[in-house]
């Protein structure tokens, strides 16, 4: 019988191969642009790439095979599209970011293999939370965390250098929903009467401040006003939905927006990032340079770019993190620029429709947290780059170099995939025939029990 | 929450839209100013390692070409200009820390091959592999340029000599200068050094002197004061001025003298010859703040000239207000001296005018443009740009010149070798005050032939030493004059 699934997986498998045939004309052509040859090694290049592409499909084939389509290839073709890019601009990074991509995928991989119902992840919550606020909290640590850029979000253990932060949203997600799933009636109907009113319990009122006081100490202690503003909207959008109360929306908004002017006047660099913002022209030989070069960069794309290779972005400074948008901005012009906005909308529009099906409510908050995350962090890092917000330091989903951010960024992708398979096999859309793992468990069960010689 | 759910979808749409009207706004809204910022080198440096056509003269003198660099310099082409410091004023500069001047700037879309036609021409080059360029063919003919350079012969001044028919700039050269090529050092520290110095040098080399400072014009001015006063019938071949040393003006009790406080008056012909003072003072009074101003604004003076290369001046005159207050300016100002300053290049467009029947042509040094395959794409066509007098005023200053040279101020000096009839106006314009060492600049306006005009030259030293009286511009510039004016009238 054919099952829904079947489609899926044939449509995810033609759009990867898609996104890496996209993906290796850009190498091509961004090679051809810059050095006039044609790279010599591009077939193996585009052979290695489809393999890595083909393999995570795979993976959700075996893995999770009624998952949604789309999310996988538009990954993909962010990741390699990002992967020209960096390649474009420095040699050394590309072979990086090649490990830190099959890293990812391999996260991927096995984040599917060990979450086999995402419902079962909301018992940790507790264990959520620790890791996720001791990851956030952990660049504070004398000695382990440092300052790189303004901001004091990585770790350095050995020879390793990681930011906690990527991975630290994910664990706080997960904390959020399983808590809201669990007492959103109680914080929605209220239970403390005061006078006339019903109010919600302290006690399940404190995660909100919690969450404020989180970002608040992300703002003071790491100045990394990026992931706070990230943060704080992750949890009020989740307690917004949670609750159905846009009363909830208000208060973090005014909380937030209280602390958020409080810092202004209170910290320089708040102050600074705010003038460059309104004006970056004015200290354009100081902090303002980095923005005057974005837009220096932009306006030179125009409407169909430079052109890859042609292009001069490494006179933005980051151009490879923070600002890799505006080097596809100059060298892809308004047309590729838009092409990286249209696909996270395809994430943003395939992550809700995961949550609007996704029958518990768990499942339902995480999925709107997951793709909350990846949403409003494009948004974020983009509208700074564009001059929409202040800058924020703070990285493109899939598209900037760095392998905390990749292999964050494919955890949670696979996790949005385990949500959308559950529900499918839910739905019957997907056979819910064993998978790879069960057989082998159910396998080394029947052995066990034959060599027991116990007959039922 | 499903319904929730779709509200977030929406919000972040609407965040997303956002972003994208903003990217509209900076990709192509304000693509042309941030493309146009100063501090934007993008199009510089995609410029310097692009290959850029060549700037030649209207007799094929290359003055502006590009080679290849050196392996290991930070661009791929080295701008040269083969004739050093002669033709600054012309070509100017193309350096990747200082911008760009000149016709290096007017024409740089042509030079880099940007223009649209050049890159639908260019789809082909695409695949022939040629380089698509474009050449610039400037008015300039570098014998005349040369003779300007060798007369001057490195006093402080300005040579500019004009086709009075057409406007083309036929030489432009003025000292001090500098040669181009030591702006255009891939060497960032050498062309700063070479800029600083240049910046702070007396004399404004950086500035082309010809179109981009100004000057008392001294008695050059009267040609405009006699069109002015012909133009309105104020006075004919009949007007003759009282025999006088000096004139006291309204509102004033110091009076306007002649140089040396010589006594002169007369008929038109002689007070023009001779340069009398007190004369003009008498008419620009006699016509008023009102028409002086009207005829200074026929002129041009006022407006930026409106030549084909950046950043160009404007002369000064003044304006009906503050003459009404100060008669006595408006006295002096006849004759150039006061408040007035005049633009080199637009004295000579000035004696050009009276040349062409009283028609001033805009000045042009772009002949024409070509793409690297030859094609012309563009050729300067002749086009007025006023009419400060009739054609019978202009005949009538035309005669008074011809005997400035002839009897007048100018007999010392430009009675052409080649025995043409030259028609000139000098002009002495004192920069000190009494009391103080004598110092002017000292001018002279021509054209020749007189009857079928086909140069017309400025020449003018800029603050000599010189004794001051009314034949001091015309010793001094009119040599100079002559020699370039017999050079080129040989060709």
């Amino acid at each position: 019988m054919s099952f829904v699934a079947d489609r899926r997986r044939a449509t995810e498998l033609s759009l990867v191969i898609f996104a890496g045939l996209i993906t290796a004309a850009a190498y091509t052509l961004a090679s051809l642009g810059k050095n006039s040859v044609i790279p010599p090694r591009i077939l193996p290049f585009l052979a290695a790439l489809l393999l890595v592409l083909v393999s995570a499909h795979i993976v959700v084939r075996l893995l999770a095979p009624g998952a949604d389509s789309t999310l996988l290839p538009v990954a993909a073709l962010l990741n390699g599209l990002g992967y020209v890019m960096i390649a474009r601009l420095s040699e050394r990074l590309a072979g990086l970011q090649t490990t830190w991509t099959l890293i990812g995928v391999l996260a991927f991989t096995i984040t599917l293999l060990v979450v086999r119902r995402v419902n079962d992840l909301a018992r940790f919550k507790w264990s959520f939370f620790g890791v996720g606020a001791g990851l956030l909290l952990l660049p504070m640590v004398p000695g382990l965390g440092f300052s790189s850029g303004g901001a004091r979000i990585w770790v350095s253990i050995g020879p390793v250098n990681f930011q906690p932060g990527e991975f630290a949203k994910i664990a706080l997600a997960l904390f959020f929903a399983a808590y809201l799933a669990e007492s959103r009636e109680l914080i929605k109907n209220g239970t403390w009467r005061v006078g006339r009113f019903l109010l919600p319990e302290p006690r399940d009122l404190l995660p909100l401040l919690g969450a404020w006081a989180f970002s608040v100490v992300l703002m003071v202690g790491q100045k990394d006003l990026g992931s706070s503003l990230l943060f704080f909207t992750l949890f009020i959008v989740m307690v917004w939905i949670a609750t159905e109360k846009a009363a909830f929306m208000s208060i973090g908004l005014a909380l937030f927006a209280l602390s958020a002017v409080a810092a202004y006047f209170l910290f320089d660099h708040v102050q600074t990032r705010v003038s460059i913002w309104l004006d970056p022209w004015q200290s354009y030989r100081g902090r303002g340079y980095q923005i005057a070069q974005s837009m220096f960069a932009l306006g030179s794309g125009g409407i169909g770019g430079t052109g890859l290779g042609l292009g001069d972005p490494t006179r933005i400074p980051e151009a490879k993190n923070d600002f890799i948008f505006a080097a596809i901005g100059e060298e892809l012009g308004l047309f590729g620029a838009t092409a990286i906005l249209i696909a996270f909308l395809l994430i943003i529009g395939a992550g809700l429709r995961t949550a609007m099906r996704a029958r518990r409510d768990f499942a339902k908050l995480l999925a709107i947290g997951l793709t909350t995350i990846v949403g409003v962090q494009a948004f974020i890092i983009i509208g700074g780059v564009i001059r929409v917000v202040p800058l924020t330091g703070i990285t493109l989903p899939f598209v900037s170099y760095g392998g905390s951010s990749l292999v964050a960024n494919y955890v949670l992708l696979a996790l949005l995939l385990r949500i959308s398979d559950n529900t499918a096999k839910r739905l019957g859309e997907a056979p819910d025939q064993m998978s790879v793992t069960e057989r082998f468990q159910a396998g080394r069960a029947r052995r066990k029990v034959a060599r027991s010689g116990v007959v039922e | 929450m499903n319904r929730r759910i779709g509200k977030l979808a929406l919000i972040l749409f609407a965040l997303y839209i956002i972003l994208f009207a903003q990217l509209n706004l900076v990709q192509v809204g304000r693509k042309a100013s941030l493309d146009g910022d100063s501090r934007n080198t993008r199009q510089t440096v995609k410029n310097f390692n692009d290959p850029r056509g060549d700037i030649v003269t209207s007799d094929g003198v290359v003055i502006a070409t590009s080679i290849a660099s050196e392996p290991g310099d930070r661009f791929d082409w080295q701008r040269t200009y083969p004739e050093g410091d002669t033709y600054t004023a012309i070509t100017g500069y193309f350096t990747f820390d200082f911008g760009a001047s000149g016709v290096e700037k007017t024409e740089n879309d042509v030079l880099a091959g940007r223009t649209t036609t050049q890159r639908i021409n260019g789809i082909g080059a695409l695949f022939s592999g040629r380089d698509v360029t474009g050449d610039v063919e400037v008015t300039i003919d570098s014998r005349i340029q040369e003779a300007a350079k060798a007369a001057l012969d490195g006093r402080e001044g300005t040579v500019v000599v004009l086709e009075p028919a057409t406007g083309a700039v036929k030489a432009m050269y003025s000292w001090p200068t500098f040669d181009t090529n030591l702006v255009a050092d891939h060497d960032a520290e050498k062309a700063a050094a070479a800029f600083e110095y240049l910046d702070a040098a007396p004399g404004k080399p950086l500035l082309a002197n010809a179109y981009q400072e100004r000057y008392m014009p001294g008695s050059t001015f009267k040609i405009i004061t006699t069109a002015a006063a012909l133009d309105v019938g104020l006075i004919d071949d009949t007007t003759i001025w009282a025999e006088e040393s000096e004139f006291l003006p309204p509102q004033t009790t110091d009076p306007i003298q002649n140089y040396g406080g010589k006594v002169c008056g007369g008929d038109l012909v002689e007070v023009f010859r001779r340069s009398c003072n007190t004369p003009f003072a008498r008419t620009a009074l006699a016509l008023g703040p009102e028409a002086m101003v009207d005829a200074a604004t026929r002129f041009g003076i006022g407006d930026r000239i409106p030549i084909d290369l950046p950043a160009p001046v404007a002369s000064e005159f003044g304006n009906v207000d503050y003459f009404e207050q100060n008669l006595p300016l408006l006295g002096i100002g006849g004759f150039g001296q006061g408040n007035t300053t005049m633009v080199p290049l637009h004295v000579a467009m000035v004696a050009a005018s009276v040349a062409n029947g009283g028609v001033m042509m805009r000045p042009h040094v772009v002949a024409a443009t070509s793409d690297q395959d030859g094609r012309t794409l563009r050729r300067t066509a002749p086009t007025p740009w006023r009419t400060p007098m009739t054609t019978s005023t202009a005949e009538r200053l035309t005669s008074l010149m011809v005997d400035v040279v002839n009897n007048g101020t100018a007999s010392c000096c430009l009675r052409l070798s080649s025995g043409v009839q030259a028609a000139a106006k000098t002009g002495t314009a004192q920069l000190n005050m009494a009391g103080e060492p004598e110092r002017s600049h000292a001018w002279i306006v021509a054209f020749a032939p007189a009857q079928a005009p086909r140069y017309a030259i400025v020449v003018m030293l800029k603050g000599t030493n010189a004794e001051i009286s009314e034949g001091t511009g015309g010793t001094l510039a009119g040599p100079i004059a002559g020699r370039v004016l017999d050079i080129a009238l040989g060709l």
